[in-house]
């Protein structure tokens, strides 16, 4: 019974079971379509919406109440579209990702998707569409295709101006290149005629002058040599910026090297009423190694700039030693003056290219602004550093560090520099120089110096005459017609097969031309206009150097290093070496000359002109006699000039103390000479 | 003037050494009796001792201011006796000190330098051929 019973219950109870279960599915899917954010919508097969969920309620803005019983397509912007979409969903039974606008307040773009739904029986009883909103993927897909856009603009633009850069740099590149380029024509465009200018100029005050020509020549000179440093120091510029400075590591002697190098402003200085003041550190090595030139040229610039401002008051170049060890020396220098100093502002800018503290500075006082450019550069290309102080009004220092090697070998460059016998030296110099000037000029300067020389037009003709005569040595232009000078060179050394020294001459003293020099065999260059001292010391430095010097060991150490002032040779011919002779000529030269000498200073101190006159001429004709330079007898005979004239007195003096010297040398030696003689005899 | 004896010769300049160098080239290259003389006033002294020639320098007050000048000692010379032929010689090369020279009746005019002695001995070798030519002449005359 109790089975029984409890089977009926059970099937009931089974029967609300699955009710109630039914009633919980349904109100789960409910609710699940409820949560939806994507419009769900039902339709009948006529195309009227029969149910929908909260979504469709809000992307259309009506009421559920509004919707129901209205028709599908009505709700889009393209009605047609939306009726294909009801068709296709019951004609196929489904449709996939199909687009559409809504048409709410703010015209939603969808996607549908959509099935039919049936009943038992499989009869058709409408569809069930899901439309996506695409609001947010369409918005993305145009930023993506907007930033797509705009990185391919980006990049286009990136190409162009890479390609623009590109171009820019090599016109830049040309430019430099054609900057070099023309400065170096231009160098030497300038530099040969001022070749030419100065060294004529030259030539002509070794002439008999009178006062103002001599004056007139030598203003010609200095500005000849002001416009030289000018174009020596664009060139410098150039060089420095171009990376292609170098410094040459020579040994000199840094004390007489600066006092020299401030001798030239003592005009300038006494000029403008200044005092000139030198503090030099006396611990400072006698000799160094380094480049002198270059030192003098930034001293030098940073001098003038002091001249240039200070109207009053002085100038102090003090040189100090900072530190010293074993190898090298540390040494400031400082450029002092009382000038009208530089406002804070300006002294960063006063050591670029061409600037001035002021514009009106370069009105006032001139000067191209180069001279501070270059004193930096070439201070920190060696590895040294400078800078200013300064005061208003007060005056300014311009300080720089240098260090230099030292040196055990005390022996200088500078003794080359000074003549040596003349006489002794018969040179043949073949000149190879295509402009006629500079032949006349290269011919003066040689039979000046008592050599001999021999000319050629052109490389070609210079190579034919070495094959018919022999040449101490040849000097050789680079640019000629025909053959020019590396050409020449080359078949020289290879074809030819001779050492011979050659020395290049050229106006065009860029680094290239120096490289190209030594490639092709020349032993030294001289830069147009030719310095005559240095063109001297070259020649006689490259002839006499293939000789072994023997006298210096075997004989007496000293006499025949000395440089002598000297030379009986024109005794001995004159007396056919007759020793008896020889000691009597020496010995009236030995008295007569001490009281000449006293004669020659005291009137020049008293200012006697006609007795310095007097003196002066009697003393002349030993000069030839004893073998003295002619340099010498010149001097003699200026020194005469000059007391007929009685002018430039100063001058007078320095040059009677030089013949002074001179005399006094040449008595000594010439006492040794009739002790040596006197000993042969005995 | 007798033929076998030496030409005497007067050097007269206040340049030691020069005058040195002269002397020793005169007695080198010839047959010459040299006398040299420092000053004119010395010189002058000696006119007596005949020289056949007299080489003179124009600058010969140089340093002692008193002393008389080679012009001044060409006019004694030749108050003297005008026969006695006189080269002048000077460092200067200048055309008023040799027209000078020709004015007051010097034989001829010599530049001091390297080539002084070469000219000397022709000037003299001219004085000499001038000399006999003269004493030819008046040997002629003396025929006529």
């Amino acid at each position: 019974m109790s089975h029984r019973g409890r089977c009926k219950f059970s099937i009931y109870d089974h029967y609300l079971n699955i009710m109630e279960q039914t009633n919980q599915a349904s109100q789960y899917a409910r609710s699940l379509i409820e949560a939806s954010l994507d419009p769900l919508i039902t339709i009948s097969t006529e195309g009227k919406i029969t149910d929908m969920n909260l979504a469709t309620v809000h992307i259309t803005g009506k009421t559920r109440e509004a919707l129901i019983g209205t028709d599908f397509f009505d709700y889009f912007t393209e009605p047609e579209k939306a009726r294909e979409v009801y068709q296709e969903v019951f004609s196929k039974g489904f449709v996939a990702d199909y687009p559409l606008t809504i048409t709410d307040h703010k015209l939603t773009d969808v996607l549908f998707n959509g099935s039919v739904y049936k009943d038992s029986h499989g009869k058709v009883m409408g569809a069930v569409v899901v439309a996506r909103d695409i609001t947010e993927q369409r918005r993305f897909e145009t930023e993506l295709i907007e930033a797509k856009v705009l990185a391919e603009m980006a990049a286009c633009l990136a190409e162009d101006a890479k390609n623009k850069a590109e171009a820019a740099t090599l016109i830049a590149e040309d430019a430099v290149k054609s900057k070099q380029q023309f400065l170096s024509n231009m160098s030497h465009e300038i530099r040969t005629p001022m070749n030419a200018i100065i060294g004529f100029t030259k030539v002509m005050l070794k002439t008999d002058l009178s006062a103002k020509q001599k004056e007139y020549l030598t203003a010609i000179k200095m500005s000849g040599d002001a416009l030289i440093v000018l174009i020596n120091d664009i060139l410098d510029l150039a060089k420095v910026d171009a990376g292609k400075m170098t410094f040459e590591q020579t040994r000199f002697k840094m004390a007489q090297s600066i006092a020299a190098m401030l001798h030239l402003f003592e005009a300038k200085i006494q000029e403008k009423n200044l005092k000139l003041v030198k503090e030099y550190d006396g611990n400072i090595p006698e000799v160094l190694v380094g480049d002198p030139v270059r030192l003098h040229q930034i001293i030098m610039n940073l001098v003038s700039n002091a001249v240039k401002f200070t109207a009053k008051g002085c100038i102090t170049v003090s040189v100090r030693l900072l530190r010293e060890d074993d190898a090298s020396a540390t040494i400031e220098f400082a450029v002092a003056d009382t000038g009208i100093g530089i406002k804070t502002s300006k002294m960063e800018k006063i050591f670029e290219n061409f600037q001035q503290a002021s514009s009106a500075t370069a009105r006032l006082f001139g000067g191209t602004g180069l001279g501070l450019a270059i004193a930096k550069k070439l201070v920190e290309q060696q590895g040294g550093s400078i800078w200013v102080k300064s005061e208003v009004d007060e005056g300014s220092v311009f300080s720089f560090v240098l260090t230099f090697q030292k040196t055990a070998d005390k022996s200088t460059l500078e003794s080359i520099f000074t003549k040596q016998d003349t006489e002794a030296l018969s040179i043949k110099v073949l000149v190879v120089e295509d402009m006629a000037l500079n032949q006349l000029l290269m011919k003066t300067l040689l039979d000046d110096f008592g050599f001999e020389r021999d000319i050629a037009d052109n490389g070609r003709i210079a190579v034919e005459k070495l094959q018919l005569n022999s040449y101490d040595i040849i000097l050789m232009d680079l640019h000629m017609p025909e053959m020019n000078g590396f050409e020449a060179t080359e078949y020289i050394r290879n074809q030819l097969h001779s050492k011979i020294p050659i020395i290049a001459l050229t106006a065009d003293v860029t680094t290239v031309d120096l490289e190209k020099c030594r490639a092709v065999g020349m032993n030294d260059y001289i830069a147009k206009p030719v310095d005559e001292r240095l063109l001297y010391s070259k020649i006689v430095g490259l002839v006499k150097k293939p000789q072994p010097i023997v006298a210096e060991t075997t004989n007496e150490p000293e006499p025949t290093h000395k440089l002598r002032y000297t030379d009986l040779e024109y005794l001995i011919q004159r007396t056919k070496n007759n020793p008896g002779l020889i000691m009597e000529m020496i010995t009236a030269y030995l008295e007569q000359t001490p009281p000449l000498i006293n004669a020659m200073k005291q009137s020049a101190h008293a200012k006697d002109w006609d007795s310095l006159y007097a003196t002066v001429h009697k003393m002349i004709p030993s000069f030839s006699i004893m073998g003295i330079s002619n340099d010498f007898e010149s001097m003699a005979k200026k020194v005469q000039e000059y007391a007929r004239s009685q002018q430039q007195a100063d001058s007078i003096l320095e040059m009677v103390m030089q013949l002074e010297n001179v005399c006094v040398a040449a008595c000594q030696e010439l006492e040794e000479e009739f002790n040596r003689i006197k000993n042969i005899q005995a | 003037m007798n033929a076998d004896a030496k030409v005497k010769l007067f050097l007269v300049d206040d340049d030691a050494v020069f005058l040195k160098l002269l002397a020793i080239e005169f007695l080198q290259h010839a047959d010459f009796d040299v006398e040299t003389y420092p000053t004119g006033e010395l010189c002058i002294e000696h006119l007596s001792s005949s020289p056949d020639v007299i080489i003179l320098d124009y600058h010969l007050d140089g340093i002692v201011s008193h002393a008389i000048n080679g012009i001044e000692t060409l006019d004694k010379i030749k108050a003297y006796n005008p026969d006695i032929p006189v080269i002048m010689l000077s460092s200067q090369d200048k055309i008023e000190v040799a027209v000078n020279c020709m004015h007051h009746r010097a034989f001829d005019y010599v530049v001091k330098s390297e080539t002084a002695f070469v000219r000397l001995q022709k000037t003299i070798t001219t004085i000499f051929r001038y000399k006999k030519m003269e004493k030819e002449l008046s040997w002629y005359m003396e025929r006529m």
